[in-house]
């Protein structure tokens, strides 16, 4: 299983079949969350600690908590990887996760400019 | 090719867009169907409207408050007793409905004053009740009344009511949807921030988009209490109108159904800066990891594991005995909004049924993303579905039970599909550990139903079988069983009671001291 | 002591008895086979009034909406029309007669629905389906003025006229039966035959209760015919049995066509029906056979086990269709009960005319309230301020709650009754209906004798 893209292709459809985060209605609202929650989960799961202080920010966190430990749970192949592989990672997965959902969504609401 | 034509819609092509087949390794950059547009006159649409949307939904849940429609009495009589949103407050708004009883004199010369004498009446004949609602309807929209005039004079006069005025006339919108949002921001703009609200609790929540159908409310706010956390809302089942006007204060927003209520928390948290934090109630491991979360969110996660371990101790055998039971059987969920990405996946996963289709009445695209995002391959996703195409999708799917509404279940029962009700529930409620058990036992007595059964027999072409004067579901069930399974220990059916509302209303909760 | 008719003192509704006009309209339309309406208007018009009919008969009817949206309410929506005929015929074939049946928005608007069926006339159906037989009728019946029932009168009254053609006489009468239930029908049928009368029977809703079948889709609709329509100018007679659900088509006739008309009774009770078996006797010169003195005979003994020993002196609160809510009244004084509410639900300010409510004002003899233009708050509110006590409560499902929380017997009857099940498929008219209603409430009030434990003992001998 080295191909990143078959291990991106397994987190997002974890992603997508048990989270909710990544469809908020607005395309920068979703950038936003795939940002923040993205970058938090691989921040855990390199063992480093998340700054929670701010609610917005221990928000995005119980949801990357989540992420964190179901992806430990259930592909041990994040086992075997360094921090700066799973870095790259998880850019790479947000990359994709910003194309499905933002830039190659047909959802046409995305772009409404009022809220 | 994913989008999916009809054959009873071919002669309107346009509709052509709005059906998907989640094809093999597609994602939803593939195809998405279109959504939340106009209405094709004549399709006999399952849609209704704003108004519906406003005051149906969202307004008239709320338990101590008198809801009053200023029109003909057509559209309350309409919205009156048709949900089963029931409340600790002995049913009021369930049981009581007002209308200012608009005639054509009104229309002619305006029906302020009607509507002005009718705030009184009603106060004056539920003199406990001190808070309203007004619901504009098409009528009163379209002859320009301004209600929210006629309120702040009430309020002026009568210091100790408020009145929250809604302006959703039944064509603002396509569809129910419309009046979500109507609501949704008229209440954030005129009520919330103007009651202080008492904290009794560190963790402070709204739980918003919830609406206590059968009890679904008090379940989860029986899990949220044992956990210590103030509930200092509800958005709008078994909801109070003040504490309502308290939202502002709270630390977080536990959203259910975002279709009709997402709008609130967005400016929830633009305004007053309250994360959004989007939950599943439904289904033992979603509703797991979303108290874990909400616990997480307070350094109370502990607490969440104590409950979801009982739960789940308690439960799981039983919703697995009906696992077993349904394994491979299909289904066509077909809600109005949210309850397709609720349960999509949940229901494949913990109940084994295979989910063939989904649609929406009345949903957006995202929507349509979540559901599709969550079912399985070779899924039929519709938006905003007539008669005749839910009919050809039924005969070409041949699903073994549907979960829709009380009107199209009828138009499935014709065809031998046995329905759930997916808005109202068959006996729930749904939500929680026990609830998610009850909604696995209604699809088991729904599929194999002996007289369900009994109904595909031709007695005048069929052999008619020497069966005996009897069958039972199990019998039906257990057919290709293993023996293991059959006889299963640790598998059981469901043992709880009939009504587990009541006693939830009785319960006493344990004290966790505020910190200083 | 005596029975006063007042109107409701209150501006607004608490509870309505009634839905608005456009629920009769299309509860009419249901009742003609081939027959899809399209409501003008909101969706909710029509998603609502689906709803609320399938509580009631647990099954599915098909109707449509113009699906007025925002810009159809600024701009006019006859386009929307338009295109709803359009779509309709195309996905329904066997589609033949569509009522527009206009809402409180779209008359507000003005929207010209009497122009556009003509201008449709005129382009679409004669040119992408010439040669179908389509009949586009404008009903009018906004939700701002009266009720389903007066809803419901002028729909009849609109088929009617659209229909009702000239030909030879038919040997047979108009039946115009008012808004009732599927087992009225047959019970009515029923009487028909044995008087050997052959009727065309507005509406045939016999069918509404549809079965499910091992194959096929046996969706419910009704069985009046066009043919059956057009005929109704031949015949020789019409009776409309309730005097506000029938009396424009019957007029309408009689003025058009020379029929003479006889307006009611409603058939409900012994007394009623004999009346009406008396004016069937009257307009075909058939007479009453003997089977139906047996029926009657066989329903008057059902009777007499019950009223002098239970039914007496019972009060009872009426409400629903106003037809309906007098002839209950009637039967139960007939039964020795007492009457002491009736709750005409609407303003039709011709309840002060009808000689029934003239006849109980007269001639009874305790005090008895006739409330028009009423609410179902009007019922509560008396229980609960005003001392009123009651035996028994009839009327519909909606009114539920009063009976409930107050802990008062209740006999569902007229529309809708969808907390019981299958009420639609009894008679509350004829000699039958007059045995179903006395055995309903006598069961009922059984049933409460032995929940409050007040001298259940006494069903022991009895």
């Amino acid at each position: 299983m080295a191909d990143i893209n078959e291990k991106i292709a397994q987190l997002e459809n974890f992603i997508m079949k048990k989270c909710l985060w990544q469809f908020h209605s607005r395309a920068w609202d979703r950038k936003n969350q795939n940002e923040n929650i993205l970058r938090m989960t691989a921040e855990l799961l390199c063992g480093e600690t998340v700054n929670t202080e701010d609610p917005a920010d221990r928000c995005y966190w119980v949801d990357a908590v989540y992420l964190a430990d179901s992806y430990r749970e259930r592909f041990d192949w994040l086992a075997s990887m360094s921090k700066d592989e799973i870095r790259e990672l998880f850019l790479a997965l947000r990359e994709r996760l910003d194309y499905v959902l933002v830039d190659g969504s047909l959802n046409e609401e995305l772009t409404d400019p009022r809220y | 090719m994913p989008y999916h034509e009809f054959e009873c819609s071919k002669c309107i092509p346009e509709r052509k867009k709005h059906a998907v087949t989640k094809g093999p390794g597609e994602d939803l950059t593939h195809a998405l169907p279109l959504g939340y547009l106009n209405t094709i006159p004549g399709s006999i649409s399952e849609r209704g409207c704003a108004y519906c949307g406003a005051k149906h939904v969202i307004g008239t849940p709320m338990k101590d408050v008198i809801h009053i429609s200023h029109g003909p009495t057509g559209c309350t009589y309409d919205t009156w007793q048709t949900k089963r949103y029931i409340s600790d407050n002995d049913n009021f708004q369930l049981k009581r409905t007002f209308a200012t009883d608009v005639k054509e004199k009104h229309i002619v010369f305006g029906a302020e004053k009607v509507l002005k004498q009718n705030i009184i009446e009603a106060f004056k004949a539920f003199p406990d009740i001190k808070r309203m609602t007004i619901y504009q309807t098409c009528a009163t929209a379209l002859i320009g009344d301004d209600i929210d005039a006629i309120a702040d004079e009430v309020m002026e006069e009568m210091p100790d009511v408020d009145i929250f005025v809604c302006n959703s006339p039944g064509f603002a919108g396509p569809s129910q949807s419309g009046g979500h949002h109507k609501i949704n921001i008229a209440w954030i703009n005129k009520k919330v921030g103007n009651v202080e609200p008492k904290i009794t609790s560190d963790y402070v929540i709204n739980y918003v988009g919830e609406y206590n159908i059968q009890g679904d409310q008090e379940i989860m706010l029986d899990f949220f209490r044992r956990m210590g956390i103030q509930v200092l809302s509800t958005f709008t089942g078994n909801g109070s109108y003040d504490d309502l006007r308290a939202m502002h204060r709270a630390h977080l927003n536990v959203l259910e159904c975002a279709r009709s209520a997402e709008y609130i928390c967005n400016e929830l948290r633009t305004r007053y800066g309250i994360p959004r934090l989007d939950i599943d109630g439904f289904g033992f491991e979603p509703l797991s990891s979303s108290l874990l979360k909400v616990g997480r969110f307070f350094g109370i996660e502990d607490r969440a594991q104590k409950i979801i371990d009982e739960e789940t101790a308690r439960w799981k055998p039983e919703l697995d005995w009906y696992r077993e039971r349904l394994l491979g059987k299909k289904v066509c969920l077909w809600p109005g909004g949210s309850k397709l990405w609720h349960w999509a996946h949940v229901i494949h996963e913990e109940m084994g049924l295979d989910v063939v289709s989904v649609y929406t009445k009345f949903g957006h695209q995202g929507d349509m993303e979540k559901g599709i995002a969550r079912c399985e391959e070779g899924a039929l996703a519709i938006d905003d579905p007539n008669e005749l195409e839910g009919l050809e999708a039924m005969y070409k799917l041949k699903p073994d039970i549907i979960f829709t509404g009380k009107r199209p279940g009828e138009v499935a029962k014709k065809i031998r599909v046995p329905y759930l009700n997916a808005h109202a529930y068959h006996n729930g409620p749904y939500k929680g550990y026990e609830g998610w058990v009850r909604f696995a036992r209604d699809i088991y007595n729904a599929i194999y139903s002996p007289i369900h059964q009994l109904s595909f027999l031709d007695i005048s072409k069929d052999e008619i079988p020497d069966e005996g004067g009897f069958k039972t579901q199990r019998i039906l069930s257990d057919n290709g069983l293993s023996e293991e399974v059959r006889k299963s220990n640790y598998m059981r059916e469901y043992t709880g009671s009939l009504d587990i509302i009541t006693p939830l209303r009785e319960k006493t909760y344990p004290e966790f001291n505020k910190k200083p | 002591m005596n029975c006063e008719l007042k109107t409701k003192e209150r501006t607004g509704v608490i509870n309505p008895i009634f839905t608005c006009q456009p629920a009769g309209a299309q509860f009419a339309s249901i009742g003609i086979k081939e027959c899809i309406g399209i409501v003008h208007g909101g969706q909710g018009c029509v998603m609502f009034v689906r709803l609320l009919i399938s509580q009631h008969f647990k099954e599915s009817f098909e109707i449509a909406s113009s699906s007025v949206h925002e810009d159809g309410a600024v701009f006019g929506a006859l386009d929307r029309v338009e295109q709803a005929v359009d779509v309709l015929l195309m996905r329904y074939p066997d589609v033949k007669v569509i009522p527009i049946i206009t809402t409180c928005s779209t008359e507000v608007i003005g929207d010209d629905v009497d122009g556009v069926v003509i201008k449709l006339q005129e382009e679409l159906l004669d040119t992408k389906y010439a040669g179908r037989e389509v009949h586009l009728i404008p009903i009018h019946c906004p939700s701002f003025v009266g009720s389903m029932i007066s809803g419901y009168d002028t729909a009849v009254r609109d088929f009617v006229r659209y229909f009702a053609e000239k030909g030879e006489p038919n040997g047979r009468i108009n039946l115009i039966t008012g808004w009732v239930n599927p087992g009225d029908v047959t019970a009515l049928k029923h009487l028909l035959s044995e008087m050997q009368i052959d009727a065309t029977v507005l509406f045939e809703i016999e069918s509404f209760d549809s079965p499910l079948m091992p194959d096929g889709n046996h969706v419910s609709h009704g069985n009046t015919t066009i043919a059956d329509l057009k005929d109704t100018a031949n015949a020789y007679g019409t009776i409309a049995l309730n005097r506000y659900e029938g009396t424009k088509a019957a007029k309408y006739l009689e003025k058009e066509f020379g029929i003479p008309s006889i307006i009611g009774p409603t058939p409900v009770g012994i007394r009623n029906t004999d009346t009406f078996l008396k004016n069937l006797s009257r307009m075909t010169g058939k007479p009453v056979p003997e089977s139906l003195v047996l029926e009657r005979g066989r329903a008057i003994d059902a009777l007499t086990d019950l009223t002098h020993m239970f039914l007496a002196d019972k009060k009872v609160a009426i409400y629903g269709n106003p037809d309906l809510v007098i002839g209950l009244a009637e039967f139960c004084l007939d039964l020795e009960m007492k009457p002491k509410l009736l709750l005409l639900g609407d303003d039709n300010t011709a309840y002060a005319e009808d000689p029934r409510i003239r006849a109980l004002q007269e001639n009874v003899d305790y005090d008895m309230e006739i409330v028009m233009n009423a609410d179902l708050w009007d019922l509560e509110n008396r229980i609960i301020n005003e001392g009123l006590e009651l035996d028994l409560i009839l009327g519909h499902s909606k009114g539920r709650f009063v009976a409930i929380d107050h802990n008062i017997p209740m006999v569902r009857v007229g529309f809708p009754t969808y907390d019981r099940a299958g009420l639609y498929r009894y008679p509350v008219v004829g000699y039958a209906g007059a045995t179903w209603l006395a055995e309903q409430m006598a069961n009922t009030l059984f049933a409460d004798m032995e929940y409050k434990k007040s001298r259940e003992w006494i069903l022991n001998m009895w």
